[in-house]
């Protein structure tokens, strides 16, 4: 049983882009897509811009198809298309994370090709340890943000400041769903849940934290649904899940993704920033503190074993693995993730997907042998 | 008619003989370090790009998974190690170097009798992909040893400072990171002189790309992607530098008595990319019955990195973090042009590796962009490096003829 407040969350699913254009008509201001959850949307909001999340769509290629071959993900080939089509000309720049082979090739794609007035690329570490890294990482932002003042204007320290503690509060209130979520899955469905953390990236953050304060408010008062309404955890890995119709599934054949390791889920609001410090430091430190992201090296962290112990954390019975095809990052992880869950006697299900071609029959199939699989055990 | 029975392809270069000898006796040494009688050198996988001049300053036999890779390829038993890895649950969509390589270290197998000589650690760069850092980091577990990440930032539009510093600082962790793992002290003058003996190579090796300036040209990127195998192992030993000093020999003796590499050579063609390593001799001829030479090619000019002596680390890490797959496809087009300009080529073939990210995409793009500035065409060919399995040799050769008569 949906809020009004999650209602009207809801009504926008089908076309994400609405608060950015709605923004922009509004306040005049600036609009930065990007792909990439470690990007440092505080930096654009602090110069009075609004960072958008570009996660790709369910469509067929028609454009991008002359600049990226078939074996490059979807998320890299919807996104170019989106902009080929001028169905992002609301926005005025992009800004590109390095994280894998394909998002490096497609930053130097779009800016030679999808013709925004702005462009900029961060290429962060791809070690995440030791001070050389460290401080080559804040390096890197200070430059970033130096470029984005050229064209957004001055990003003074304390407007900063401020977003960083207004997105800091975005995660603690994101935080907060997900813990009572946990407790109470039943509250409301996976598909649900996941546009709740997805919306965050797409439109004003005190605009989200707004509409967060009364989902939770309602959540709480409401007491609505129970964990003994039979639903089987499940937990979920990858990297973009926006997939409603798949996850409405997973509700209809007797799941729930109860928690997850998805880049537009848990990942993107999993660790604050520090607040008190310097602006950029604390920017840097929270990238450094964040879960592993497959992109990133640390030797001091494994991802089996972070992973395999937050699903049972999170009393997760089974895992989905939802992994784009082509996505050689989450690939590579794949049997040394799987093999932890094997160990630990915990089934998952492995679904390489290209977003335009989900076929949800085929998938139900195997998602209710998952879940068989789970109440024979 | 095979091109052998018309007669077109030129006798094999002498020196082949000589890199044989050089290679074998480097895989022996590394198989054999372990044994009583060997020598007692660590062993250290390291990538295609990484800066071996440390390792081998420290006494530390490299060792290429990548050049294993293509050994397993031109061999034709990429595929069958490539399933071992994939029934390990390695999808069959990440690069084919890494899939055979993961393939042959659990089953010993491979191109060499009783598969690699195991690392004692592994040493990785990513100036070439990412992927390599992915394939390392499950080495690393199969194995059990230590991971040296080597961090060269991509190079977008311009290279910071702050990046050249980070990388700098990276060489000196990675010496105290073989200083511990060697238990041996660095030392810079041996470094330096290795350093030289590196750039000696490289130079010597760039002299024997440029005799295919010459028209005909003495010999086509099929013969440099075999004779690149000590620049890319070995560089930084002597041994290599007396090699391609030969090989440079050869190459201007063959100018001078006219020989050619393909005897009719009426088209001047440069190759994209990692070879197809199991098509090589297929392709070869294929060129050479339609009188065509590719003279020059992307992928061995990769190994000419420039060091200074006066400051040979911050100029390694310079050097290091400029490679050619490491920039943006807009300066790597600068240089497919100067490429192009430089060879007198009347066409560019472009391979799209299935395997190969950071090479392939941008291609199309980057093919476009070539026939605009340089007004000479382009062909694109699908193909994977070693997955044979995806690749189409009928509409391979279709296209390869309907390109040179376009010409």
């Amino acid at each position: 049983m949906a809020s009004d407040s999650l209602k009207r969350l809801l009504e926008k699913r089908d076309d994400p882009y609405s608060w950015a254009r709605t923004w922009k008509e509004r306040t005049g201001g600036k609009v930065l897509g990007f792909f990439c959850c470690l990007a440092p949307e505080e930096m654009i909001h602090a110069a009075g811009a609004l960072p958008v999340r570009i996660t790709g769509e369910n469509r067929a290629i028609s454009k991008s198809g002359a600049h990226l071959q078939s074996y490059c993900c979807s998320l890299a080939r919807t996104g170019l298309d989106m902009a080929l089509e001028g169905e992002l000309s609301f926005m005025d720049g992009t800004v590109f994370v390095h994280t894998c082979d394909t998002m490096m090739r497609l930053s130097d794609i779009w800016r030679l090709n999808a013709g925004f007035a702005v462009h900029g690329d961060i290429v962060l570490p791809v070690r995440f340890e030791g001070p050389s890294a460290h401080e080559y990482a804040f390096s890197e932002l200070s430059h970033f943000k130096r470029k984005m003042e050229e064209f957004l204007g001055p990003i003074d320290d304390d407007a900063l400041n401020d977003s960083i503690k207004l997105y800091n509060k975005n995660r603690r209130l994101l935080a907060e769903f997900y813990a009572l979520r946990l407790e109470n899955p039943g509250l409301v469905s996976c598909d649900e849940a996941l546009w709740i953390v997805t919306s965050s990236a797409l439109m004003e953050k005190s605009e989200h934290n707004a509409i967060l304060e009364e989902i939770l408010a309602d959540l709480k008062s409401s007491g609505a649904g129970s964990e003994s309404d039979g639903r089987v955890r499940l937990f979920g890995i990858g990297s973009v899940m926006d997939q409603w119709d798949f996850l409405k599934m997973v509700e209809d054949v007797g799941g729930t993704i109860v928690d997850d390791d998805f880049c537009n889920g848990r990942r993107y609001f999993d660790t604050g920033a520090p607040e008190g410090i310097d602006p950029v430091e604390s920017i840097t430190e929270r990238l450094w503190e964040r879960q592993s992201c497959p992109c990133k090296h640390r030797t001091d962290r494994d991802r089996a074993a972070c992973l395999s112990g937050r699903v049972a954390e999170s009393k997760a019975r089974g895992v989905i693995f939802w992994l784009f095809k082509f996505c050689e990052p989450h690939a590579f992880d794949y049997p040394h993730i799987k093999k932890a869950l094997d160990a630990q006697g915990v089934p998952s299900l492995n679904l390489e997907i290209e977003q335009g071609s989900v076929s949800i029959e085929q998938l139900r199939t195997r998602v209710e042998a998952l879940i068989e699989t789970v109440r024979g055990s | 008619m095979s091109a052998e029975d018309k007669g077109l392809l030129t006798s094999k270069i002498k020196a082949t003989e000589q890199m044989k000898q050089l290679i074998t006796s480097y895989y022996i040494e590394a198989k054999t370090t372990r044994l009583p009688e060997g020598t007692h050198k660590p062993v250290c996988w390291i990538t295609s790009g990484g800066p071996v001049e440390f390792l081998i300053a420290m006494d530390v036999i490299p060792v290429y998974p990548e050049n294993h890779g293509a050994m397993c390829g031109a061999s034709h038993i990429a595929p069958e190690l490539a399933e071992v890895a994939e029934n390990m649950g390695f999808s069959r969509d990440v690069c084919s170097y890494a899939r055979l390589d993961i393939g042959a270290a659990v089953t010993k197998g491979g191109a060499i009798p009783g598969g690699l000589p195991e690392p004692d650690f592994l040493l990785c760069c990513n100036n070439i992909c990412g992927t390599v850092i992915k394939w390392y980091e499950e080495l690393a577990r199969i194995f059990d040893v230590p991971l040296f990440l080597m961090d060269t930032p991509f190079i977008h539009q311009e290279k910071p400072e702050h990046a050249t510093e980070y990388v700098r600082r990276q060489c000196m962790e990675l010496v105290s990171f073989l200083e511990e793992k060697t238990g041996k002290a660095f030392s810079l003058d041996r470094f330096a002189e290795v350093a030289m003996l590196s750039v000696e190579a490289v130079d010597l090796w760039k002299g024997v790309l440029k005799t295919a300036e010459h028209r005909p040209s003495p010999f086509t990127c099929f013969d440099a992607f075999i004779h690149m195998a000590p620049i890319v192992t070995l560089r930084g030993t002597q041994q290599v530098v007396d090699y391609y000093k030969l090989l440079k020999g050869e190459m201007e003796d063959r100018i001078e008595k006219g020989i050619s590499a393909v005897p009719e050579e009426k088209f001047r063609l440069i190759w994209d990319n990692i070879p197809i390593w199991y098509e090589m001799r297929n392709l070869g001829n294929l060129f050479a019955q339609n009188n065509a030479c590719l003279v020059a090619d992307t992928y061995t000019t990769a190994w000419a990195v420039d060091i200074k002596i006066d400051d040979p680390l911050t100029s390694m890490a310079d050097a290091y973090t400029k490679v050619y797959l490491n920039i943006s496809i807009d300066l790597m087009l600068d240089q497919l042009v100067a490429l192009m300009d430089k060879f007198s080529a009347d066409g560019l073939v472009m391979h799209s590796n299935r395997s190969c990210k950071p090479y392939s995409l941008g291609q199309y793009d980057l093919s476009r962009a070539i026939t605009e500035r340089t007004g000479k065409p382009a062909l694109i060919i699908e193909a994977d490096m070693t997955d044979s399995r995806v690749y189409s040799e009928a509409q391979t050769r279709e296209r390869v003829e309907a390109f040179i008569e376009s010409l």
